[in-house]
């Protein structure tokens, strides 16, 4: 199976290596800027706490954090939606990639599995 | 209450011990939290974020390797993201305690696999079902260890389905991979040769982890200050035990996973108990 030369595996491998080792340093970043401050206790406050009731919004809200300035909070934040997103894009992927090769049955498997992650996503 | 070094630290021992003795994600790592006074439905939460990570990650390379069946993964994924949607959303109301056991219980399916260890042949005339034949699935993958390629057939994929349902559940209640029963559940219903079951497996428990993390994400249940540390630590865990497991003989890792088993099987009930 090969769209414009690649194939599916490779593409999937692409996105998952990508997505785990960004959101990991974006996490490792966050964690470091965090760790210069004057409390590092784990205390279960709100201000950690994730919170709405749909994902894309929050991670929209994450992205827009940033024009507020960097801190370890919206680095930290970014890193959690970079990497729930690794996942979602590799199905997205897949659906796209057996649509393009008309393999009807496997673009409805991928488009059910996108259709309930985006449902419990946007819908609590 | 615990800090951030400590929670990294710990993930990193816990991600190291699991990857050694073969239970992945988080079923070290959250139980050794809640032993440091962590609630046992904020380290599942936070637990069930980070294997995404460490699911993700262990898998990238076998897919690319095209050991991974990426068909078989895809139709099994559509009954493990509603079962960890609804086992995630059960966590999310009952009580703790009964949390407890039901680790505790769930615990035993890891003994599925270590009868497993070291064996490696591929079912040989699998005969296919209807299903299976319509669903495509079978697959082929070069064993670098025979020095050939590897052709197989998979069969019974409704039972298959059924039984991926119960241990998405299972995982999304606990926020762990419920590697163990998946593998179980390829190998003895679907007929999947080992290596391509516990690949498969890995590549499923990244999907099946985002669907249970879209509940608790809302749950009010998912701190990102307990959350990062268990993730990098985690992983970076996983990735010094793999380096590390071909120095250690196989007879002191079984010695270890028996160890580990009954502490955290101990830690549970007695959190149970005591709860």
């Amino acid at each position: 199976m090969k769209v414009r030369g690649r194939d599916l595996e490779t593409i999937i491998s692409y996105i998952l290596t990508v997505g785990v080792l960004v959101s990991l340093a974006v996490e490792a970043v966050g964690l470091g800027y965090y760790a210069t401050g004057e409390s590092l206790q784990v205390d279960f406050t709100s201000r950690w706490q994730t919170s709405g009731n749909d994902f894309f919004a929050y991670a929209w809200g994450t992205l827009l954090s940033f024009g507020e300035g960097v801190t370890p909070l919206s680095l930290i934040a970014l890193g959690i939606v970079l990497l729930m997103v690794t996942p979602y894009l590799r199905v997205l992927a897949s659906a796209l990639y057996f649509t393009v090769e008309r393999n009807p049955k496997y673009a409805l498997i991928s488009l059910f599995v996108l259709a309930v992650l985006t449902i419990s996503l946007k819908a609590h | 209450m615990v800090d951030v070094l400590t929670v990294l630290l710990i993930s990193i021992l816990a991600g190291l011990l699991g990857s050694l003795v073969g239970l992945g994600g988080s079923l070290i790592t959250t139980p050794a939290l809640v032993a440091l006074g962590v609630p046992v439905k904020f380290a599942i939460a936070a637990g069930m974020v980070t294997i995404i990570a460490t699911s993700s990650g262990s898998a990238s390379s076998y897919v690319k390797e095209k050991i991974v069946n990426v068909k078989a993964a895809m139709y099994l994924e559509m009954f493990t993201i509603v079962g960890a949607i609804a086992g995630a959303s059960i966590t999310s109301v009952v009580p703790a305690k009964f949390l407890y056991f039901f680790f505790a219980a769930f615990l035993l399916t890891s003994f599925l696999g270590i009868g497993r260890l070291g064996r490696d042949e591929v079912p040989q005339a699998v005969v296919q079902d209807g299903l299976a034949r319509w669903l495509e699935l079978e697959g082929s993958y070069h064993d670098k260890s025979l020095g050939k390629d590897v052709n197989y057939k998979l069969t019974r994929p409704a039972l298959g389905g059924a039984g991926m349902f119960v241990a998405g559940i299972a995982a999304g209640m606990l926020g762990i991979g419920a590697g163990a029963f998946k593998v179980s559940v390829h190998e003895l219903i679907l007929k999947m040769p080992p290596k391509v079951s516990t690949t498969t497996s890995s590549f499923i428990i990244g999907m099946t982890a985002l669907a249970g993390a879209s509940v608790y994400f809302f749950s009010g249940l998912l701190y990102l200050d307990l959350a990062a540390p268990m993730m990098v630590g985690t992983t970076l865990g996983a990735f010094l035990g793999g380096r590390a497991l071909n120095r250690i003989r196989s007879s002191t890792l079984r010695r270890l996973f028996l160890v580990v088993i009954l502490l955290v099987l101990v830690e549970m009930l007695y959190k149970g108990i005591t709860a």
